[in-house]
């Protein structure tokens, strides 16, 4: 065996020792870890839940130009094509005055309100559905003004409002995980290098004699590096644990709460690669917290 | 011969301003030399040798040890010069969760010797100090000379070109005392350069070997091994 290969072994034996004899510091970071990840993984599901909702409230908005009398079949057709070459627009449909008054006659429960109309008095429309990325106001109003005034249309409606309260929505839950995510990561991060901190002076003696027989500063920290990683890993598998452990514990109930409000409740656990982020993530919070913990020691015994 | 393994030129250390540990001191010591430290406590023969260890870095002067120059040495090359000096202490500074083979095995994990080889080393050197029985018993099961004994197993275990002992047989009784010296004695005779601080006079006396007296930071006395007295700082 190789030197280096002897170094490696040597220096994870160290760190599986350092995590066995400091047991209760090295819960504690692990826990703390767990704690964090558990919090960030619950708010990031939630955040995604809620866009995956708000997205499909989203598809459902819509702009509807309403035409003028008179058109013919090819005017509203060549209208259509142009509508759907505007900026913003997924896709559009063109609704005739007969699927119109069809669907009046639907949600309205029969035709008894028409009764003694000559003619059918609604327009024929087009259903402008827009880019998830154009769901703004901006983006709205930057469409509108292209579709303003072009021959044929007779007016626009649509949900200004609504809309920018959802893109608002979606904005500040997304915000508002990442700020907590920055801060408990912050916090996990300074608890993580004050618990390896800890058993660097804890172990002070080993430290004082690695140093005295010609230890590298590289052999020393090594093995702490490893064991905040590995509390870290450990760290980030019982969040996830946890996560999943909740997620099938109260997705019933949330299923039955979501249906009654929203009337959707389509909802999502992580995926196998964002479940390895996340663990991932707890190994390098824990890396992380070691570096911050060794960076001030410069090596001497 | 060679140049000394050991040269030290108008060094002192100062902790506070004005107050010395050692105060110009020079001296060299040549290979396979041994050498005992003597004089009262606080002295400076721990300062002494805590400077040719790197563990401490001159005030003034220049050391040079193994012919890197102590005074000038990088943080980064401490290591590579501590693998070819062993060091004893008095209190033994041994980890009390590894066994007794773990414990010499130390010095030999830290330059990455492999597994096999380093458990044939750490027989041999347990074995040379009447320990190979004991290389799986934690330190504290030890008698305080089964301690030193492994102890200075762990420092001889790469072979060292210089050993320092400081006080090392300080909290043993007369015959453990003798036990260890002997064996202290044993590596002198093998080619290393040995210095040994001790304020045992019984030592001096039964060994007849050079002899650095320090007081108040100073060489007061150097006393070779033919006994004949000459003067400080030669």
């Amino acid at each position: 065996m190789s030197r280096v290969l002897v170094l490696i072994r040597v220096a994870f034996a160290n760190a599986f020792r350092g995590v066995r004899e400091a047991s209760t510091t090295s819960l504690l970071a692990v826990l703390t870890i767990a704690v964090v990840l558990m919090l960030v993984g619950a708010a990031v599901l939630l955040v995604e839940n809620m866009a995956g909702i708000l997205d499909d409230f989203g598809a459902e908005l819509q702009l509807t130009a309403y035409l003028e009398e008179g058109l013919s079949e090819e005017e509203q057709a060549r209208l259509r094509e142009h509508v759907s070459a505007a900026p913003g627009v997924e896709r559009v449909e063109l609704i005739s005055k007969e699927v119109a008054l069809a669907r009046f006659e639907r949600i309205a429960g029969g035709s008894e309100l028409l009764v003694g109309l000559e003619s059918n008095p609604l327009p024929a429309s087009l259903e402008i559905e827009l880019r998830a990325d154009a769901r703004t106001a901006d983006a709205i109003e930057i469409l509108r003004e292209s579709l303003d005034g072009l021959p044929g249309i007779a007016e626009l409606a649509h949900g200004e409002e609504w809309i920018e309260g959802y893109a608002r929505a979606v904005a500040l839950v997304r915000g508002g995980a990442w700020g907590i995510g920055v801060v408990l990561g912050l916090a996990a991060l300074l608890i993580v290098a004050n618990t390896i901190r800890l058993a660097f002076y804890s172990r002070r003696d080993e430290l004082d004699i690695l140093g005295l027989v010609g230890a590298s500063r590289t052999f020393v920290r090594v093995p702490f590096l490893l064991e905040g990683t590995l509390q870290g890993l450990l760290g980030g598998v019982a969040a996830l644990l946890v996560l999943y452990g909740a997620y099938e514990l109260i997705l019933p109930q949330l299923r039955y709460g979501l249906e009654l409000v929203v009337g959707r409740a389509e909802l999502r656990f992580f995926t196998t690669g964002e479940s390895l982020r996340l663990i991932a993530s707890g190994a390098g919070l824990g890396l992380l917290g070691a570096m911050t913990a060794l960076a001030g020691w410069r090596g001497e015994a | 011969m060679g140049e000394a393994p050991v040269r030290i030129y108008h060094v002192s250390k100062s902790y506070m301003a004005g107050q010395y540990a050692l105060h110009d001191i020079s001296l060299e010591v040549s290979r396979g030399e041994f050498v005992f430290l003597t004089g009262a406590s606080g002295a400076g023969k721990t300062t002494l040798l805590e400077l040719i260890f790197a563990a401490e870095q001159p005030s003034e002067g220049q050391i040079l040890v193994l012919g890197r120059n102590v005074a000038r040495i990088g943080a980064g090359a401490i290591p590579a010069l501590r693998r070819r000096v062993g060091v004893v202490f008095q209190d033994f500074k041994l980890l009390d969760d590894r066994t007794v083979e773990e414990n010499v095995r130390l010095a030999l994990d830290v330059v990455g010797t492999p597994r096999r080889e380093a458990r044939t080393r750490v027989f041999q050197l347990l074995k040379s100090v009447g320990l190979q029985h004991r290389r799986f018993h934690h330190p504290r099961s030890l008698s305080g000379g089964e301690q030193q004994r492994v102890a200075l197993a762990r420092a001889l275990v790469n072979e060292p070109e210089i050993l320092l002992a400081d006080e090392p047989t300080g909290n043993l009784d007369p015959e453990l005392t003798i036990e260890i010296m002997d064996l202290i004695m044993a590596a002198a005779t093998r080619g290393t350069t040995v210095m040994v601080a001790t304020h045992d006079h019984s030592l001096l006396e039964r060994y007849g070997k050079r002899r650095l007296r320090l007081e108040g930071g100073r060489i007061v006395e150097d006393q070779p091994a033919a006994n004949a007295s000459i003067g400080a700082n030669a």
